[in-house]
Order: C-alpha cells, then structure tokens, then sequence
C-alpha cells in the first residue's frame, strides 16, 4: 500500500472544517479521480496527501508510515517521490522552459551534465521537443501546463498529485493533457487527480473518489457519481 | 549540500541582489555608513589610547624657573623665603607644553644686540651671571638620584618649538613680541618609577617655580578613552541593529520575490540547506560589500585626518596605517559578515522556509 488514511480530518484555524473522517487507500499504479463540488475538500486532501499541510486529526501512512513523524531527511526523500500539478501552473514566468523543468533538478542537486541530458528528453515526453529556450510565458495555457507536467514528473515520482490540472484550459486541450496524464499513469507513476469535470471523468474508466463537505461520500471504478 | 550546488546558489545570490536593486543599495549604504562609524570610532579610541601610553611611558620631568632667580641660588643654598611673589611668575602654560618632548640645544641664546658698550658689557655680565646660575640649578638636579640626564631650554627654544608644533607659527610674533614661557630644564629619569619621586625633589629647589610631569594627563587621557569606548560601544550597537533590520528587509522582500520558486523547491525536496543558503549568502555579501566600502572610506579619511594633524599639532602621535590597516580590514569585515548572517537569520527563520 502506498497511502493509506485513517479517520483524517482538517480542520483551519478560523473554525472551517474542510475533511472529516477520511479513509481510504491508494496502491501503486492507480489513477484516482477525486471529485466533488468547488469547496468539498478537494484541494485540501491533495495538500495533506504531499504533506503541504498537516492533519489535525487522524493519520496518513505513506508506505507504512506516519506523514506527521517524518523527519526533515525523510521530508526531502518523500517530496523527491512526489510531483505535484496546479490549476495555475506556477511556472517561473521570467525564465525559459528549460530553466522552469531545470530548475526541479537544480533544486535537488543534480550534476550539470544529467539535467542538460534529462530536460530534453522530458520535453519531449510532454510533447515540447525543441521548445526550450521559449520564455512560459509565450506558450499558450496547455503548454504551459505541459511544462509544469514536465517539471513534476522530471525526477521520476512514484505518485503524481494534480489539483484541478484543467481548470483553466478549453475542452480539446484538456482532453490532450489527460491523454499525457494516461501515458504517465501507463508507464508506472501513481496518479491522483482533483477535478470538478465530468466528461473527463465520464470518459476514463478509472477509481473515482467523491467528496461532499469534507467527507468521503463514494469509492468506485466508473464516471461522475454525483 | 553538494559542492557543484553553489553553481546555481551563488548567482542566485547575485541575481536577487540585483533583483532586488534600490533595497540592496540602501542596505549597503546603511552598512557602509555604520561600519565607517564604527571603525573610524575604533581607531579615534585605539590612537588615544597609544597617546595616553605615550605619555605614561614618558620619564621627563619639567621644571619651570622663576623669572627672578634669588641670588642666594648662587651658592647653592636654597632659601625659606621665595621672592618675586608679583610679575616674576610665569603665565600659565598650554597643556601641550608639559607633554612636548623636546630637541633643544641646552645652549642659550645670545640676548638682543647691545646699544652702546657699557650697556654690552652690562648685559653680557648679567648673562654670564644667569649662565652661573643655571649650572647652580643643573648641578642640584643632577645630585638628585634617578637622574639620566639633565637639558636646559631657554625661553626663546622653548617658544621657538612651540611654535613649530602647531604647524610652524611664528608664536611670539602673533603675541606681539611677548613671552610667556618661563625657562625650564628638561630633566630625564632613569625609569618611570622615580618620576614623582623627582619631581618633588626637583619642585624643592628654590629657583625652581612649578614642576610638571605626565601626571593627571595619562588619567584624564584614560578616562577619555574609557568613556569614549562606552559611548562608542552604544553607538556601535544602535548603528550594528539598524543595518541588520534593513538587511533583514532586503532578505524578506528577496524571499518575498522568489516565494514561488520556494515552493517549487520545497515540493520537489529541496533541502532546508538549499532553499536558504542562496539568501544567507546575499546577506553575507550585503555585510561584505558594505564592509568593504565602509574600509576604504575609513581607510581615505584616516590616511588625510592624520596627515592633517601631523601638520597643525605634531605632539599629538597618530599610528602608522601601515600598522593598523590590516587589523581595521579584518575589524571592519568581520563586522560586516556578522551583520549579513544576522541580518538574513531573522527572515530565514520564517517557517514558510521550512521543507
């Protein structure tokens, strides 16, 4: 089992409570839907799930263990296993896509050499061959976010978490990144997405879970359950 | 950390520097002018410091004559009673006086031009008198034990030298032809100990008017300095927190603008190290570049202040740069690369810099 939670809840400072009593399951290799209407807890349970926030209650075991007892080196290690996309992209809009996708490897301290070999390669996984040195800026949405597929998938994660990667994007667009999604999910990463979309939803035959105020209302393969 | 990681750590600092443009030049500035104060304080405390020693290493005892000189110091009796209590004392003296040190001939000068010849002979008579009485005095004082050697200067010397101290004035011309310094003999003691002891010896003998030695200047020269280094230091202190408050600013507006880069290096598991070594490293270079500044200012200012007073007020010791320079760059430095870590600590201790 790669995540597991047990009786989660959130609640934020200013008395909102955004999950209650969450309990579920993810294996390696899954695609998981999770939807729910704006405000159900979405985004929440991503940011716990990538210990961007911590639970107030209850637990989450990655690989066994408890997401609040990591130490920092354990922190690192698990964020290295992790990629994370947003509805927003959050690129570094003054720099070029090399620099965007680079700059992950940068971060965790890989040689030179490796990141002028690998950022190329990851491009074109993304379908970016040859678009380099364009500043993110001069690209449109999709590839944008093409870029931020790119930079999260870079340093091979184990789960890849996608807040609502399409959000911003017209329908063709969005059909063709969840295509690139697909891919990713085939060639072995974990996948779990967050998106109010149906027809994306509809059209894949995957795990959807479904939130409604915080809680977890359905666990099942198939479309839209709402 | 790796070693190759300050590739990228390293121009990241420079680039949020630049990034950061007026801020970073008003924390150099701020840096600068504080380090510039500090040090040049440093160096006003360290140089009275070394002229206060000087003084208290000096074994001159001075002792200033009466301008009438009582006939019975001709045969070496000193007598109870002192005369010419009226016009014969000697005005007071500058302060500077008693801490010259200096290279006159123990000659005396030959008096003014005779008018006639029996008004020459007169004088000339008077002089070889006075000649007498003066080896009278020195004979005394060389009798007192602990005596190296003894010097006489005559007023003429004494106002000459003077004159030459406070940049080479013609002093008797701008008092219009008047003298108001007695004749003195410089008296050199074999070791500072028997200096008091001298002194009161030498204040016994009858021709003898007043008698100064260093004391009281090495202790008001030592207070100075004692209070001086506790101003200095609440100085020092005031200036050292407004540069780490606007180096503080100028590191939290550096995160502020890189706050997504942040985030991205936390999500794709930066190290802490990582994430907050590139804005550690601004900071250190804002302390060091405003360090260096604050150095070469001070450096500038002490070269042409001490060129300065060695052309108005010679007596008055200023060390050697070549001496001190490389104890104020390492005083002024150090400073600065403590302020630049102090100054980035605070805004790095923000949790939102937490992996």
């Amino acid at each position: 089992m790669l995540i597991q939670t047990i009786s989660l809840g959130k609640k934020y400072k200013n008395g909102i409570v955004a999950l209650s009593d969450i309990n579920l399951s993810i294996d390696y290799g899954e695609f998981i839907f999770l939807t729910g209407e704006s405000g159900a807890g979405k985004s929440t349970l991503i940011r716990l799930l990538f210990r961007e926030e911590l639970p107030s209650s209850g637990q989450i075991l990655i690989s066994g263990r408890s997401s609040i007892r990591l130490s920092k080196k354990d922190i690192v290690r698990l964020r290295r296993n992790t990629g994370v996309v947003f509805q927003d992209f959050r690129l570094m809009e003054r720099n070029t896509v090399f620099d965007n996708v680079a700059f992950a490897l940068k971060a965790v301290e890989r040689p030179w050499d490796e990141i002028k070999k690998r950022v190329p390669r990851v491009l074109e996984r993304v379908g970016l061959a040859g678009r380099e040195q364009e500043n993110v800026m001069h690209l449109s949405g999709g590839e944008q976010q093409r870029v931020a597929i790119a930079r999260a998938i870079i340093n091979n994660p184990i789960i890849l978490f996608a807040d609502e990667p399409t959000g911003d994007l017209d329908p063709r667009t969005s059909m063709e990144l969840m295509q690139l999604f697909n891919e990713i999910n085939e060639q072995g990463t974990t996948l779990v997405m967050a998106t109010h979309d149906k027809t994306i939803v509809d059209a894949f035959n995957k795990r959807v879970l479904t939130l409604s105020a915080g809680r977890l209302i359905s666990d099942s393969v198939g479309g839209w359950q709402l | 950390m790796k070693l190759s990681s300050f590739r990228y750590i390293v121009p990241q600092a420079f680039k949020s520097m630049l990034h950061n443009g007026l801020m970073t030049v008003a924390a150099i500035l701020t840096i600068t002018i504080s380090l510039f104060l500090c040090t040049a304080f440093w160096l006003l405390i360290i140089n009275i410091d070394a002229n206060a020693r000087q003084v208290e290493e000096d074994v001159r005892v001075l002792a200033y004559l009466k301008e009438d000189i009582p006939d019975g110091q001709e045969e070496g009796q000193a007598e109870a009673q002192p005369e010419a209590q009226g016009e014969g004392q000697p005005a007071a003296l500058p302060e500077a006086q008693s801490a010259v040190q200096p290279e006159a001939q123990p000659e005396i000068e030959p008096e003014a031009q005779t008018e006639g010849q029996t008004e020459g002979q007169a004088e000339e008579e008077q002089e070889k008198q006075l000649e007498e009485k003066y080896a009278v005095i020195r004979d005394e004082i060389m009798a007192i034990p602990g005596v190296a050697s003894c010097e006489f200067i005559s007023k003429e010397e004494g106002i000459k030298d003077l004159g030459s101290r406070f940049g080479g004035v013609d002093l008797k011309e701008t008092l219009g032809g008047a003298n108001p310094l007695p004749d003195l003999f410089s008296i050199m003691a074999e070791t500072t100990d028997d200096v008091a002891v001298i002194a009161e010896k030498v204040s016994e003998i009858e021709a003898v008017d007043v008698v100064r030695y260093g004391e009281g200047t090495v202790e008001k020269l030592f207070a100075l300095t004692d209070a001086m280094r506790r101003v200095g230091v609440a100085v020092m202190i005031l200036l050292a927190l407004a540069a780490v408050v606007l180096i503080a600013m100028t590191i939290r507006l550096a995160v502020v603008a890189r706050k997504k880069e942040i985030m991205v290096m936390k999500w794709v598991g930066a190290t802490n190290a990582f994430i907050r070594l590139p804005f550690l490293l601004e900071g250190v270079f804002l302390g060091l570049l405003g360090g260096l500044l604050a150095l070469v200012l001070v450096l500038i200012a002490y070269v042409n202040a001490g060129d300065y007073l060695a052309s108005t007020i010679s007596f008055v010791l200023v060390l050697d740069i070549g001496q001190i320079w490389l104890k104020t760059a390492g005083f002024t430095l150090a400073a600065g690369l403590i302020l630049g870590i102090f100054g980035s600590l605070f805004p790095l201790a923000n949790r939102f810099m937490d992996v």
